[in-house]
């Protein structure tokens, strides 16, 4: 007898989906993971823009990670154009980055995902037995803002980072007020692991787990140009196909990524998996005191993963505004630079995983082709693996045990819907 | 008196707006407890069905399950808010809703047939039911949601914003960016309320806001750009980017490429 367990539209994620699960007895069947977001089509948008108003266009596919898909349209057009950006817009983008990790990895941690272990459908019911806990996560997301507003103009699609530099430098009185806030919630970051580790990890979602995230270089981070695969494997960001591999026409929807022919996992699990001996002060503490609950091979471990990511964010956004500050700010203006024929690639990580922007440009300097590869279309795939593995695991359990399982997991990548331009789902 | 039912919906788009809500972290323990919060799909597994008096509708119609969506909304509430320029004007998504068919559009992208996806040409919700009030903005702006929250609660409507940028560029005493740097600024054609952000940090306004309602400035706008040496394709793209079929409206035959 076959039996069909569907979640029409979860919530508490960014955008909109569903999960379909055909069951005949305790086999599984099928699995679909449904997208009900309209497609956007940016790559065909942008065609016959010039490069520096592309940017504008392309950090608007997400509210949630718009710095890094602008970061990411920024540098791919600067790989293209050859342009080599100062030390400081170097540190600034740097900041940005954590900042915008911040304010979505307190809202993913306390608001989305803890009111699951804790038992309520939110955090605003959640306040009223744990007020403190809230409020205290909103102003730790406030201060990720705080870095986002200062840096990029306002906290959702900002307009200051700009190709070739920031338009206008924060003063040094912003930046200090900012490392002031981050001092004050610091702890936040540090309740957030403690409460995570707290909670038994499930274990009906254990699989092989296959794990990509960008070599960070000498510090931990979300910048880098080589991506590292857990099959030991170093790959410079301009060959990104061959670690996305989009196909079109598997069963339901268009362009899955998949990786030797293997779904694969990319978010702040796999970053720490490959980065974590990078982390330093209290984020390297809690690393040794709560690492050994990460278990890469359960993807629900991607809580713990971003709320360590948190205690690191604030701790190198203080180290990285005092460096700023020591070398003195300056309003240094764009790096002026040539346009020509050119084709150029940069990948970032988003607070949910890598995400790649792909550029061609005519000698004008207009787009002529793209392709944008964000986290959620590289998790897709994975997410229909655990799909898979939790509904097998609980065939014989009650639906909406199966069903809060499944919301569970889904919820641990962080997906940011919307945001997968490439995933669609069919009539 | 009973509190008032305020749900949160969103259609295709980026969800920036309710977001934006989310981003309130210094108001918003205060701000829901004013209301029943019967849906707010990305902040809460909590719905309940029945009446809505305030509906905030953010995104655009873009398959037809937003359509279902949509109309469901239409008939459970009695004031349904455009939430954002998605809602309201269309978006980036439909910038090029008259240039190119949706059967091109996925065609180029996903290399499919029309039929393959539930995809509808992106629209502004108006083009599907009566829309009762709007809120700009490419994210709306928190300052503006919460007065017109405030105005609502007291049994007033929310401010609308019938002066462009340029008013507000001038109050800031900030330089005119079209004159002095012959940059392609929208400020004159668009909604003030942003209090002149780009300007403020130098760069032109690229039109988040939405056209200043019943505005037919765009052929001067789009003439004023001609002059300063910017191409055709340049300016169309820009003027599109925010106000996609209501530019080609505006500019009649200069809707080429």
């Amino acid at each position: 007898m076959s039996k069909t367990i569907t979640i029409d539209e979860l919530t508490r994620v960014e955008g909109h989906g569903g999960i379909e699960v055909i069951l005949e007895g305790n086999k599984v069947k099928d699995v679909k993971f449904n997208i009900f977001e309209g497609p956007r089509f940016f790559e065909h948008l942008i065609k016959t823009m010039q490069y520096d108003k592309v940017p504008d266009v392309t950090r608007r596919i997400c509210a949630i990670c718009t710095a890094s898909h602008s970061l990411a349209s920024i540098g791919a057009i600067e790989n293209a154009f050859k342009v080599d950006s100062t030390p400081q817009t170097h540190r600034l983008r740097d900041l940005l980055i954590h900042g915008e990790t911040i304010e979505s990895h307190a809202l993913h941690v306390f608001m989305l995902a803890l009111p699951d272990f804790l038992g309520f459908p939110d955090a605003i019911h959640m306040s009223t037995a744990h007020l403190d806990a809230v409020e205290a996560a909103l102003d730790l997301k406030k201060t990720g803002n705080m870095i986002h507003t200062a840096l990029s103009g306002r906290d959702v699609h900002g307009m200051n980072e700009r190709v070739g530099g920031f338009s206008k430098v924060p003063s040094e009185d912003a930046l200090l007020e900012i490392k002031e806030q981050l001092l004050k919630v610091q702890p936040t970051t540090v309740l957030a692991v403690n409460l995570l580790s707290g909670f038994t990890l499930p274990d009906y979602n254990v699989s092989d787990n296959v794990l990509l995230a960008l070599d960070s270089g000498a510090e931990f981070g979300y910048l880098g140009d080589h991506i590292l695969t857990s099959d030991n494997e170093r790959i410079p960001e301009k060959e990104y196909e061959s670690l996305t591999n989009e196909s079109v026409n598997r069963h339901s929807y268009a362009k899955f990524s998949s990786y030797k022919d293997r779904p694969f996992m990319v978010g702040a699990l796999p970053r720490l998996y490959f980065n974590h001996g990078k982390l330093k002060g209290t984020a390297a503490e809690l690393y040794n005191e709560h690492g050994g609950l990460l278990d890469f091979r359960n993807t629900i471990s991607n809580n713990l993963a971003q709320a360590i990511e948190l205690v690191h964010d604030v701790e190198h956004s203080v180290k990285v505004i005092d460096s700023l500050i020591d070398s003195g700010l300056e309003n240094e203006g764009l790096v002026d630079f040539e346009v020509f024929e050119s084709r150029g690639i940069n990948a970032v990580e988003a607070p949910r995983g890598l995400l790649y922007h792909d550029y061609t440009f005519d000698g004008e300097g207009r787009i002529t082709k793209s392709n944008i590869i964000t986290p959620t279309a590289q998790n897709a795939y994975n997410i229909e693996k655990d799909t898979r593995v939790i509904a097998g695991n609980l065939a014989d359990k009650p639906v909406d045990e199966v069903k809060h399982a499944l919301e569970i997991m889904v919820r641990a990548y962080d997906p940011c819907i919307s945001c997968s331009v490439h995933v669609a789902q069919i009539k | 008196m009973s509190k008032p039912r305020l749900g949160i919906f969103s259609l295709t788009g980026c969800a920036g707006d309710q977001l934006q809500i989310l981003n309130m972290e210094d108001e918003l323990l205060d701000l829901v407890s004013r209301f029943v919060i019967v849906d707010f799909q990305e902040g809460s597994s909590y719905k309940e069905p029945g009446e809505v008096d305030i509906a905030f509708v953010e995104g655009t119609v873009s398959t037809e399950h937003d359509l279902k969506k949509l109309k469901e909304i239409r008939e459970r509430s009695k004031v349904i808010i455009a939430f954002g320029n998605c809602a309201i004007d269309g978006c980036i998504q439909s910038m090029r809703n008259d240039q190119t068919t949706l059967a091109e559009k996925l065609q180029d992208v996903y290399g499919v047939e029309p039929g393959f996806f539930d995809a509808l040409p992106s629209k502004p919700i108006r083009e599907y039911v009566t829309v009762d009030l709007q809120i700009p903005g490419c994210p709306v702006e928190k300052t503006e949601v919460l007065k017109a929250v405030s105005s609502l609660l007291h049994g007033d409507l929310p401010q609308r914003y019938t002066y462009p940028v340029c008013v507000e560029c001038k109050i800031n005493e900030y330089p005119c960016l079209i004159t002095e740097e012959s940059k392609p600024c929208l400020g004159p054609i668009i909604k003030a309320g942003c209090n002149a952000r780009c300007p403020s940090l130098g760069l032109d306004c690229i039109g988040c806001r939405g056209t200043v309602e019943g505005s037919e400035t765009f052929a001067a706008e789009y003439k004023m750009l001609l002059d300063l040496g910017y191409t055709e394709v340049d300016i169309m793209n820009r003027l599109r980017v925010f106000s996609g079929e209501l530019a080609a409206g505006f500019l009649g035959g200069n809707n080429n490429e």
